[in-house]
């Protein structure tokens, strides 16, 4: 899990990336053990747009960020959402 | 003039106060017993003590926790009720099959949170987006198309308490134009906290006797010949003709008989060939719709099906559930075959609609 995020990600902390792997999993509906770094949100957890919709808007709930709609296309997995939270957040 | 295929009812389930299923309704509507019950306050303050609810209805039990995490109330009783309806009849579905709902308003309490998000909340925008499909009208019918694999046209019809009958006719003609080789038709509607302030606001004055139900009845139809070529499906009445009018002076007594004997001229059928007329019964309206009915058909007639009250006001709900008492009370009754049935509704805000069944009978198909 660190060092996954070590190489993928460069300035999330385990407890953020714990944060939000959380916040995803309850939106896609799945258990936190079948969620990937690159497992793909539509393709591979039966998401829709809205779901990607929703997994933005929780995110700035839960962070108390804003992240702009166009980083929506990042945000295809884990991966992708660390990159752009991060972002969002000045981290 | 070309003569229109005959359509047919071959399956039918419900989801009501009686229970969840059409065998919970068939026994509800035999033994006809009220269906009352106090609520629960800790799950429902709303402005009244009492409702009658569908039983131990909680959505992620009935249906799972998969896809229901914000699946609202109204859409749960569609979706529940179909499924049972193609499960009882191995029923399959796909690009042929159509699904037309009646409705209200779709859920009074989704759009009325939803929109007190868009206030109270930090910022308007901060609301919860996956309750925004939630907020619309036609999500049950959309959801329900979804989760069941219905890829047919999917229509959402508001026409409050006629929406049942307005659906049954619109559903015949996507069969007649061949948009749909079968049609789930049905109306839904659920209890909430919003829906029963929203009445008590809009209707002060009305019987305190009157007590909000809740419900889903649909009902598969489809023409004789489809019926026939799938096999192993019966037809259990034939749909005969809908008529509707609207009244604009406050009383629907005269337009209601208008409309009974309009649609009793377009399906060529008698008055006293009617064995069964199930006008709504439910507080002021419903007893008014109700005497215009029997000074009509005369009390025996409308007598033969335990009428809406047993249930509560259930909205939308109401024709498509009285649809189905028809059906239930056919079942168990053999003089009904090859009888007609009549459906009325005089919803308050002025819609009329009547449709007309003939019972199938047995012995000559």
């Amino acid at each position: 899990m660190s060092t996954e995020n070590i190489t993928t990600t460069a300035a999330i902390s385990p407890e953020q990336a714990e944060r939000i792997k959380r916040v995803v999993c309850e939106i896609l509906e799945i258990g936190e053990d079948e969620v990937t770094e690159t497992s793909l949100f539509i393709e591979d957890h039966e998401a829709d747009s809205l779901r990607a919709i929703e997994i933005l808007a929780s995110l700035e709930k839960e962070f108390g960020v804003v992240i702009d709609q166009a980083e929506l296309p990042k945000m295809v997995n884990l991966r992708g959402v660390h990159l752009v939270t991060a972002d969002a957040a000045g981290w | 003039m070309t003569t229109e295929p005959r359509l047919v009812i071959t399956a039918w389930s419900a989801v009501s106060p009686y229970g969840i299923g059409r065998e919970s309704f068939v026994d509800g509507i035999a033994s006809s017993t009220s269906t009352v019950t106090e609520l629960d306050q800790d799950l429902w303050q709303g402005p009244t003590s009492r409702g009658c609810l569908v039983p131990g209805f909680d959505i992620r039990e009935v249906l799972g926790a998969k896809g229901t995490r914000k699946m609202d109330r109204v859409t749960a009783l569609v979706v529940s009720t179909v499924g049972q309806l193609l499960a009882d009849g191995g029923i399959s579905t796909g690009e042929d099959t159509a699904l037309v709902l009646g409705s209200t308003m779709g859920s009074a309490q989704s759009i009325m949170d939803f929109t007190k998000d868009v206030l109270v909340r930090e910022l308007p925008y901060l609301v919860d987006p996956a309750k925004m499909p939630n907020s619309v009208m036609n999500c049950a019918a959309g959801a329900c198309a979804i989760w069941h694999g219905l890829k047919g046209p999917n229509t959402t019809l508001a026409g409050g308490q006629a929406a049942g009958l307005m659906a049954l006719d619109y559903a015949r003609r996507l069969l007649i134009h061949d948009r749909a080789a079968k049609v789930l038709v049905g109306a839904a509607e659920e209890y909430s906290t919003e829906r029963a302030w929203l009445d008590r606001h809009s209707w002060p004055a009305e019987t305190p006797d009157r007590v909000l139900g809740e419900g889903c009845a649909v009902l598969l139809v489809e023409t004789a010949d489809q019926a026939a070529l799938t096999g192993g499906r019966t037809p259990l009445a034939e749909v005969l003709a809908t008529e509707s009018r609207v009244y604009l002076e406050g009383d629907p007594t005269k337009v209601l008989i208008a409309c009974v004997q309009s649609v009793l001229a377009r399906a060529g059928v008698r008055a006293d060939e009617v064995w069964a007329a199930v006008p709504s019964s439910v507080g002021d309206r419903g007893r008014l719709e109700s005497g215009v009915v029997r000074s009509l058909f005369g009390a025996e007639v409308v007598d033969r099906v335990p009428t809406g009250d047993v249930l509560g006001d259930t909205g939308a709900a109401s024709a498509a559930l009285r649809i189905a008492a028809v059906l239930s009370v056919a079942e168990h009754s053999p003089e009904a075959a090859g009888r007609v049935a009549l459906v009325t509704s005089a919803d308050r805000y002025g819609t009329v609609a009547c449709s007309l069944l003939r019972l199938a009978d047995p012995a000559s198909s």
